[in-house]
């Protein structure tokens, strides 16, 4: 899933100061789950917004609202009416689910409550760990079921690197060498011997470097 | 009638009830008041009494409780004494709160007999819109529960108390009017009486046909009792031995004892654990001093110069035969005596159904007992019907409330054509068993006591024994309650499958079973409200709209007139399970407090670190959360979510720019202690003394 983080919330303030009515948009699918912008999380920013006015003598009308997923223009027009009259919408989506709003409803300002941060999954409650960086070339079959392009600081795809200090990595103590867990992943599955391969330098314009990307489902694409 | 004031929320997973309230015969809503009262909220606990139940004061004293059998809580350690709860509410509470209807039918109803199925039926029929009368043979009401039940276990004032409610509702009782001679259902049709409600009972007492019955100082119980209930002596002996094993021979025994006589026993065919009444009234009988002869069984009644002597009786086989009915055998030259100079029969009640005499087409049992259409009450003749021992034969107090109440629905569905149902009768399957896994999570907490007279005062007097709880011993007891079959529900609709209820709650209920997409959680919710307050897409909510969280708590404190001129504002939200910890009360919620407002919420772990925030924007200018320390944490893992949520809360207001000092938590031994005064009072002068914010 994605993972995003809440923006401080002075940023916020700032970034909503001069709006009279304010929309706090939530997306109830990957950023619920991070617990950064589901209902709960609409619910604790719009009392902070509402206290923040309080405390500044500001007449803010702040409502709050969300939709299954703000990636999905059936979803997100369902809330039209909602925030048609409102001068700013703080969508705590992912930043598609902001652009999709932002694409959307052009009249209307759309801010960012939260950053986006990476793919990753809990690895237990409150903690989230990156575990793709959407590279469009999996080499996960060779590594054991582990990422070293999102998970190696460096993204080396022969590793470990000499920083690789008691299973750690040097850039910092509480990160994993993946490389030091790919080479007992492998030991495990008897397969040490892969780890002598050398991997050539990988094709990386099937990811980051090559944007916008896009994918087509020919099958599924319809006529309009 | 139907009752919504308690609607409670299912979802086709979970349509399970409290196993509290389906044994019920009225189905009382038995987890909701107790609940309530664990809130100290009593008068609306009352009130959601009352609603079912016309006689709260006697039911809370001589139900037997099949709701504490049932209770769930027996699992872990002991039942909620739910019956003693209620008798809380009927003795110290009074208010007039039921909707009273303004529709009035034409029609008037004859009730027969001011028992519990009649005052019931009046009751309930009064509140549809119907002039009730009933006709009592006695001077006073409540029938078997004046004639039969002794004082000292119900007070003449609780019946008083009870029947002075019903006639409110303008009901009227025509004492000493006995049916078949003062009255007769020719009588009552010419006086414009639309339907007969027949809830005499049983008023006569089974007899036993064996040698000596007919000798002096043979009593009948229901005889004995009345008269001792009524004028507060009867002729006995000095060596009185009762023969029955059931409530009325203990009621007998127990009486007796009080009159002085030198030595009561009781002789009866069951062994101790097949008598026919509760462990509660045994005990409290052989504790006062009854001698307890079981399976025995009488054989002849030994005279000496016209007068009883003894008893003979003969050694028990069994009772029941192999198909389990009633046939007793006994063991041949197994012959002894029981000495006596007095013996009461109590072996049962019959009917008198002199009353019958021409009325033609009453269908009626071998027994003595009134045939009727079992759902609707009717008996074979249109427009009389009938409830109560007179068809129960041998009923509970419950029971002949539960037939009169649905025989008033029935009635009003017969002279109004219509088809109401008392949704609360629907079927429904009971919360099951607690599973053995989670039984461990559950805190084992100390049932409390009924305080009683002490022995040697008992005996001397009718007053009752069983002094009643105190209020706070009445909280701490409901807060035993398990809150089943109201506890967490998920709406799938909302669910994202996040599981993050199945890793916080403390008691491992929450799952998502395989091939679901969305978190289930089953009957062994204990209420916590963790998962409530972390779910991040708010799919969570407790089924009844009893428990808010807080959030009217709060929002109550601001509708205070003047409130916002009250600078500086102290919100102290307190865990209520804490207040009753201790045994004397401070009551600091009485003490003139200028500065300090309190929000009460079951168990802090309900509350929404959004809630605090919200205290601030409603005008507060410092939160004190005062959470119980581990030892008397009744959900025992509260303490770490309410610190991680504090401090979560404090973030969000520092990032306000507001002082960390204005929301402060403190784990204490007691919320109603001077610890909790003290840390009130010093937030209330820290607050004045900061210079920046809004104080």
């Amino acid at each position: 899933m994605i993972v995003a983080s809440s923006k401080p919330f002075q940023e916020i303030k700032q970034m909503l100061s001069g709006f009279k009515k304010v929309c706090v948009l939530g997306c109830g699918s990957c950023v619920t789950i991070c617990h950064t912008g589901g209902e709960k999380q609409v619910i604790e920013l719009a009392a902070q917004l509402r206290l923040s006015a309080k405390l500044e003598g500001r007449e803010v009308e702040v409502i709050e609202d969300s939709t299954l997923r703000q990636c999905e223009w059936e979803f997100i027009e369902d809330i039209r009416e909602v925030i048609q009259d409102c001068d700013a919408v703080l969508s705590i989506a992912c930043g598609i689910g902001v652009q999709y709003m932002a694409e959307r409803f052009p009249k209307i300002r759309v801010f960012p409550g939260l950053n986006t941060t990476f793919m990753g999954g809990p690895t237990e409650q409150g903690i989230f760990w990156e575990r793709c960086a959407g590279c469009g070339n999996c080499i996960l079959g060779t590594t054991g079921g582990l990422c070293p392009v999102s998970r190696c600081a460096k993204s080396l795809l022969n590793g470990p690197c000499g920083g690789s200090q008691n299973g750690k990595c040097e850039v910092s103590q509480e990160t994993p060498c993946v490389w030091h867990q790919i080479y007992d992943q492998l030991d495990t599955q008897r397969l040490l011997a892969t780890m002598e391969t050398i991997v050539p330098p990988k094709d990386w314009t099937t990811g980051m470097e090559n944007h916008p990307r896009k994918m087509i489902l020919e099958h599924l694409v319809m006529k309009k | 009638m139907t009752v919504t004031n308690t609607c409670v929320t299912f979802d086709k997973k979970i349509n399970e009830e409290a196993p509290c309230i389906l044994a019920c015969p009225i189905r009382q809503d038995a987890r909701d008041y107790v609940q309530l009262i664990a809130r100290g909220r009593f008068s609306e606990a009352f009130r959601l009494v009352r609603e079912r139940n016309p006689l709260p004061a006697a039911c809370g004293r001589i139900c037997t409780h099949p709701c504490e059998t049932k209770c769930r809580r027996n699992s872990t350690d002991a039942p909620i004494a739910i019956a003693w709860l209620k008798r809380v509410l009927g003795d110290n509470f009074s208010e007039e709160t039921r909707k009273i209807t303004t529709e009035k039918y034409p029609e008037k109803i004859a009730i027969i007999g001011a028992g519990p199925a009649g005052l019931a039926a009046a009751n309930d029929l009064a509140l549809f819109g119907y002039s009730c009368t009933i006709f009592e043979s006695n001077s006073t009401p409540g029938g078997m529960l004046r004639m039969g039940v002794p004082p000292y276990r119900l007070p003449r004032k609780t019946i008083d108390n009870d029947v002075e409610f019903i006639k409110k509702l303008g009901v009227e009782i025509q004492y000493n009017t006995t049916f078949g001679a003062d009255i007769t259902f020719a009588s009552l049709k010419e006086d414009g009486f639309s339907a007969v409600f027949i809830g005499i009972g049983l008023i006569e007492s089974r007899t036993l046909n064996i040698e000596g019955v007919q000798l002096g100082g043979v009593l009948k119980g229901i005889s004995f009792l009345n008269e001792v209930n009524t004028t507060g002596s009867a002729r006995i002996g000095k060596n009185v031995l009762v023969i029955g094993g059931g409530a009325v021979a203990m009621d007998c025994a127990r009486t007796a004892l009080r009159l002085k006589s030198h030595k009561v026993s009781v002789a009866c065919l069951e062994s101790r654990k097949e008598m026919p009444t509760t462990d509660f009234e045994i005990e409290e009988a052989v504790h006062e001093g009854v001698v307890l002869y079981n399976s025995v069984g009488p054989k002849r009644i030994v005279g000496k110069d016209g007068k009883v002597a003894g008893l003979e009786t003969l050694r028990v086989k069994h009772v029941f035969d192999e198909q389990k009915r009633f046939n007793p055998a006994f063991y041949e030259g197994s012959e002894s005596v029981i000495e006596a100079d007095t013996i009461i029969l109590a072996i049962g009640q019959a009917s008198n159904l002199s009353f019958l005499k021409g009325q033609d087409g009453i269908q009626i049992t071998r027994g003595g007992t009134i045939v009727v259409n079992p759902a609707t009450f009717s008996t074979s003749v249109h427009g009389i019907y009938a409830g109560g021992d007179i068809v129960l034969g041998r009923g509970t107090m419950t029971e002949s409330m539960a037939q009169g109440k649905k025989a008033a629905i029935a009635i009003h569905n017969a002279l109004r054509n219509t088809a109401i149902k008392d949704e609360k009768w629907a079927e429904k399957p009971a919360v099951p068993e607690v599973l053995p896994s989670r039984i461990s999570f559950i805190k084992k907490e100390q049932k409390q006591e009924m305080p009683v007279m002490p022995l040697e005062e008992r005996l001397n007097s009718f007053d009752e024994v069983e002094l009643g709880f105190r209020l706070n011993e009445a909280v701490k007891e409901a807060q035993r309650c398990m809150n089943c079959g109201a506890g967490a529900l998920v709406d799938d609709n909302l669910c994202v499958g996040c599981l993050t209820c199945v890793r916080v709650c403390p008691f491992e209920v929450p799952e998502i079973k395989r091939g679901d997409t969305t978190a289930y959680i089953d009957g062994d919710c204990q209420s916590c409200g963790l998962c409530i307050v972390e779910c991040p897409a708010k799919a969570i909510s407790f089924k009844t709209p009893l428990e808010d969280c807080g959030r009217d708590a709060l929002e109550a404190v601001f509708q205070e007139k003047f409130i916002q001129g009250v600078k500086p504002l102290i919100i102290n939200f307190y865990c209520q399970y804490g207040v009753y910890y201790e045994d004397t009360i401070d009551a600091i919620d009485d003490a003139f407090f200028s500065h300090v407002r309190r929000v009460g919420v079951l168990g802090l772990g309900k509350v929404d670190p959004s809630l605090y925030l919200k205290a601030f924007e409603l005008g507060a200018h410092g939160v004190v959360v005062t959470a119980c320390k581990d030892d008397i944490c009744h959900f025992c893992k509260d303490r770490e979510w309410v610190e991680r949520r504090t401090k979560f809360a404090s973030q969000l207001l520092g990032g306000l720019g507001m002082e960390p000092g204005r929301l402060r938590t403190h784990f204490v031994s007691s919320q109603n202690g001077k610890e909790v005064l003290e840390l009130a009072l010093r937030m209330v002068e820290d607050m004045k003394n900061l210079s920046s914010g809004q104080s």
